[in-house]
């Protein structure tokens, strides 16, 4: 999937608009110096929007675009194309590609004759979307045409790639549409340009990973360093090659697997190895085993069930609860643990992630974060900190924590999905992994957790041990979605 | 089969033990330099870092042990850092030199992607550690550093650019992921070894 770096441009600068609202553009500069800034490299597309043309209906930046295409770059100018002598005077300009909008939804013979007269791999139709529905005319109203109808007249006409855009999410850094562009990988065969939404490169990989997304075209997210485009092609480049996890959680107290809603009204639901042993043989990547005892009472039988399940696995093992030194984690770790969550002893002391991961390495640190109306949590959820949930993570990152255990305390148990918008909000600003978990209720919340939320890791606990679904089977589920996994 | 272990002072060696047992060794778990040189198949687990590895084996003598054992034909598997310590040398903490069985540098895996690499990845392998591995088969990593593009490579994964995840010289075998945590695909490649003859 190429990623398309896009620069709207008004009175030779480039600018950001909110709400389309002319007056309230936001100058970043040059398009040259924002070029050399977002290090945009030779060979790239380029999304260039003449806003003033836009406006006015006839292209207006004409001699800032020729300079840009006469660099190593492809550029696709849209922007109040209306006929063929516009689009006639871009391409004099040595535009590669353009970019109609209101014509491919409301001017089926001007985009016909458009292709006809320039090819069709040089028109990229821009669809905008709002619930369902093509909007034009700056999404004042809705199109003549349905989007079938509108992809049906593309597809006809042999247009390779549309761009497509869903108002409702654009901007808004609420991620791209992913559903819109599922239904329409069933629904045509023209590739599609996304745009919208992409606040991370993991929204880039998410998109990479549905198919029928050729290019992306990000502006704000470039912008304002939400993505690295050297970053984003590096996890491009391995997103099909790292698999995505799904880990069971068992949540221990005095040697017995419990099960309880939002950390409250605890039973009993088996033996730690029997499920540890069972987990492995469906295809867990990892298994997290948290003691939800020890933080009230610390207790010795911990390090045997860590001992008893380390030693019944051939996967890595995460154990976390009640850690509370250094000691503590070395112990773990002798018990078998490959890794050890921390949680209530780092908010207490933050210092203590730096020296676990200066002494058992960055690997061996996992943060745990239980997050309840956005602050962290300590005591099992039972006690909230005055701490931003999303601000911890980054600290603990910088602290040197490997990866982050997300719980959303408001969802665990509940079935509900995971908590999305927490998820984003700290995939969106940590480079290390982050697993989800809290609120598994569905295979398809464990696919937008890792697609929509940025998760690297999925976790569930009761779902798992109720049999309601299993690791095979949410595994099989994700595959089918175009998510790898193991 | 029976199968040495090179005990370590400071790696946790039990779940590679377990591992090996599971595919099939007959266990001997040892620092002695007399037992490792008569040894006709050995194991040498990833030990902290590559430096302080490297001390370990010169001062309790397994090194000259280890030689002396694959004079003798034995069979070698480096695991994770024990296989980074096959090679001519390492970068990490200034250069070092290694055990020079397999020509090659271990450089660090910085780039744009966050080191350590935490995690399951995709290895394309050949060679008999991997026979029934299909390629592709992802295995768990934890590492910094690796080999990259050495003439012994026998499977490849990519992180921060394609690096060397396993090697094979005549007798000499290494691995750069963690079989013992890999499930059945790293016990099959246990398997391999202990079958090897």
């Amino acid at each position: 999937m190429q990623v398309i770096p896009s620069l709207d441009l008004l009175h030779g600068r480039v600018v950001r608009l909110t709400h389309g609202d002319f007056a309230s553009a936001r100058t970043y500069g040059e398009p040259d110096e924002v070029l050399a800034a977002l290090q945009v490299p030779p060979g790239s597309r380029l999304h260039v929007v003449d806003l003033e043309g836009s406006r006015s209906g006839r292209p207006v930046e004409t001699e800032i675009v020729r300079r840009l295409a006469r660099r190593d770059l492809v550029v696709q100018v849209g922007g109040g194309i209306r006929s063929v002598d516009d689009a006639r005077r871009w391409l004099d300009c040595g535009v590669e590609r353009l970019v109609v909008g209101t014509v491919a939804a409301n001017d089926p013979e001007l985009l016909a004759t458009l292709v006809s007269t320039f090819g069709a791999e040089r028109i990229v139709p821009a669809v905008d979307v709002r619930d369902g529905t093509v909007r034009v005319d700056g999404w004042e109203r809705d199109a003549d045409a349905s989007l079938q109808e509108v992809f049906a007249r593309i597809e006809l006409l042999g247009i390779p790639e549309a761009l497509v855009t869903d108002i409702g999410s654009d901007g808004v850094l609420r991620g791209p549409s992913f559903a819109l562009y599922r239904h329409l990988r069933s629904a045509t065969r023209v590739s599609l340009i996304a745009s919208g939404g992409v606040s991370s490169s993991a929204d880039l990989v998410s998109l990479a990973r549905l198919g029928n997304v050729s290019a992306c075209v990000i502006g704000r997210a470039l912008l304002e360093r939400r993505v690295d485009l050297a970053e984003a092609g590096a996890r491009l480049a391995v997103s099909q090659a790292i698999p995505e996890r799904v880990i069971p959680c068992l949540d221990v107290r005095d040697g017995r697997v419990v099960k309880g809603v939002s950390f409250q009204g605890i039973r009993d639901a088996g033996d730690p190895v029997e499920c540890a042993v069972r987990y492995e043989e469906e295809g867990a990547d990892e298994l997290v085993l948290l003691d939800i005892s020890a933080t009230d009472r610390a207790t010795t039988t911990t390090l045997e069930t860590v001992r008893r399940v380390a030693d019944s696995i051939f996967i890595p093992l995460t154990v976390g609860g009640g850690v509370r030194s250094r000691e503590d984690f070395r112990s773990l770790l002798r018990a078998g643990a490959d890794r050890v969550a921390i949680n209530t002893a780092a908010l207490r002391r933050p210092e203590l992630i730096r020296e676990c991961a200066q002494e058992f390495g960055v690997q061996a640190v996992v943060l745990s974060c239980d997050a309840r109306g956005g602050f962290a949590t300590v005591r099992g959820g039972k006690e909230v900190t005055g701490v931003d949930a999303v601000q911890w993570c980054l600290r603990a990152e910088e602290l040197g924590a490997g990866e982050i255990l997300l719980t959303s305390v408001d969802r665990d148990g509940t079935g509900l999905g995971f908590d999305i918008e927490l998820l984003r909000a700290v995939t969106g600003v940590v480079k290390i992994g982050v697993i989800a978990s809290g609120g598994a209720g569905r295979r398809e919340h464990f696919r937008d957790a890792i697609e929509c939320g940025g998760a690297r890791a999925v976790l569930a606990a009761s779902l798992f041990h109720d049999r309601l679904l299993s690791v095979g089977e949410v595994k099989q589920f994700l595959a089918a979605e175009g998510i790898p996994v193991r | 089969m029976k199968v040495t272990l090179i005990d370590s002072p400071v790696a946790n060696i039990a779940s590679i033990a377990r591992a090996l047992r599971a595919a099939g060794a007959e266990l001997l778990i040892t620092a002695d330099p007399d037992e490792i040189a008569s040894s006709r198949k050995l194991v040498l687990p990833g030990v902290g870092s590559f430096a302080a590895a490297m001390h370990w084996l010169t001062e309790w003598r397994i090194d000259a042990a280890m030689r002396a054992a694959l004079l003798g034909d034995a069979f070698l598997l480096g695991i994770c850092v024990g296989h980074q310590l096959l090679f001519d040398r390492s970068s990490e903490m200034g250069w070092r030199a290694g055990l020079q069985l397999v020509p090659g540098d271990v450089r660090s895996l910085e780039g744009t992607l966050p080191v350590p690499q935490i995690g399951w990845n995709r290895v394309h392998g050949t060679g008999p550690l991997f026979d029934g591995v299909p390629s592709a088969t992802p295995f768990y990593f934890v590492n910094s550093y690796a080999a990259r593009e050495v003439t012994a490579e026998s499977a490849t994964a990519d992180y921060n650019g394609p690096f060397t995840a396993a090697v094979q010289r005549g007798r000499t075998f290494g691995v750069q992921f963690h079989p013992e945590k890999s499930s059945a695909a790293g016990l099959r490649v246990l398997r391999n070894f202990v079958a090897c003859r």
